[in-house]
């Protein structure tokens, strides 16, 4: 067994592809369709065969509620890993995205929290490094 | 089952698709060896879609204003969603929602059976898909009318048939490669 998919829920399947790809700099992976049905992915350009983001519609009214909530608390629903969170906060800022959080220093890491336009927070993440 | 064992779909044909400002349209015809009659209630009775449609109804959808449930069938997650019944009729004309999108079915008695013609709006990188998807489904009507059901063949049963080189030859005639 492997990890090889995780999911964010979002309301607008075609809004959600464009920010992932054109404002976050993922690349588009799986788009199938059966019907009212979209599975649709992205993968990250550094890690093509790596865990892929499912974008998933979230048309379920229990999905909904708990998706709102975690927001309104400022909940993250994903976090993506960085070497650079300070270098993607100024270049996903310049296209456009609202951060809910600047880049902080938090125990052992860096965080920054976006909203990803389709009722998610997201976290990046840059782990610290010791040396020595 | 050995009948669905040897099921392979023909080539693609009897398709085309039309652009109407931002709406795209797929447009099917087939032509089956049975009565209007017959094919309305194929198309319209829960326990008939069962057996080739891409989806489950809670409830028939042979009468204009009802309110069906839709799932979709063999999606990796549940996929349930409602629609109203606009147009119902019998047996000549059935118009319904899928998850946002249009569909319309004309029944037209042709010598001795029926000209089938669907109108789907579907979005335009999934026309191929839905071309291919169709095609098999039609297929299964076919000889489910003929007193042979094969049993329905959707989502990743259809891959198991075929349904890849169905796709690519949608995709090459729909101008898609």
């Amino acid at each position: 067994m492997k990890i090889k998919v995780t999911s964010v829920y979002v309301d607008d399947q075609g809004k959600a592809l464009r920010f992932y790809t054109e404002v976050l700099g993922f690349a588009k992976k799986a788009d199938f369709s059966q019907g009212p049905f979209r599975w649709l992915t992205v993968a990250s350009p550094e890690e093509p065969d790596g865990t892929e983001l499912q974008l998933a519609l979230n048309d379920n009214p229990a999905a909904k509620a708990y998706q709102q909530a975690m927001f309104q608390q400022g909940q993250r629903a994903a976090i993506f890993f960085t070497d650079d969170v300070k270098g993607d906060y100024e270049r996903i800022k310049a296209r456009g995205a609202e951060f809910t959080m600047p880049p902080t220093d938090v125990t052992g890491s860096t965080i920054a929290t976006l909203n990803d336009t389709c009722g998610n927070i997201i976290q990046l993440t840059q782990l610290k490094r010791y040396s020595g | 089952m050995i009948d669905r064992e040897r099921y392979a779909p023909g080539s693609a044909g009897g398709a085309q698709v039309r652009k109407d400002g931002e709406k795209w349209t797929l447009i099917l015809v087939r032509e089956l060896r049975h009565s209007p009659e017959k094919v309305w209630r194929a198309l319209t009775d829960p326990a008939h879609l069962r057996e080739w449609a891409p989806f489950d109804a809670d409830g028939s959808l042979g009468t204009a204003g009802a309110t069906v449930k839709l799932t979709t069938v063999a999606a990796p997650t549940p996929h349930i969603t409602e629609t109203k019944v606009t147009r119902a009729d019998a047996p000549r004309v059935l118009e319904y929602g899928w998850g946002g999108k249009e569909m319309r079915w004309e029944l037209e008695a042709v010598d001795g059976g029926t000209r089938l013609t669907l109108w789907h709006n579907i979005d335009r990188p999934f026309i191929s898909m839905g071309a291919a998807g169709w095609h098999i489904c039609f297929d299964v009507l076919d000889r489910l009318l003929g007193g042979n059901p094969i049993g329905r063949l959707v989502g990743a049963e259809a891959m198991k048939f075929d349904w890849q080189r169905l796709h690519a030859e949608y995709a090459k005639q729909f101008g898609q490669t």
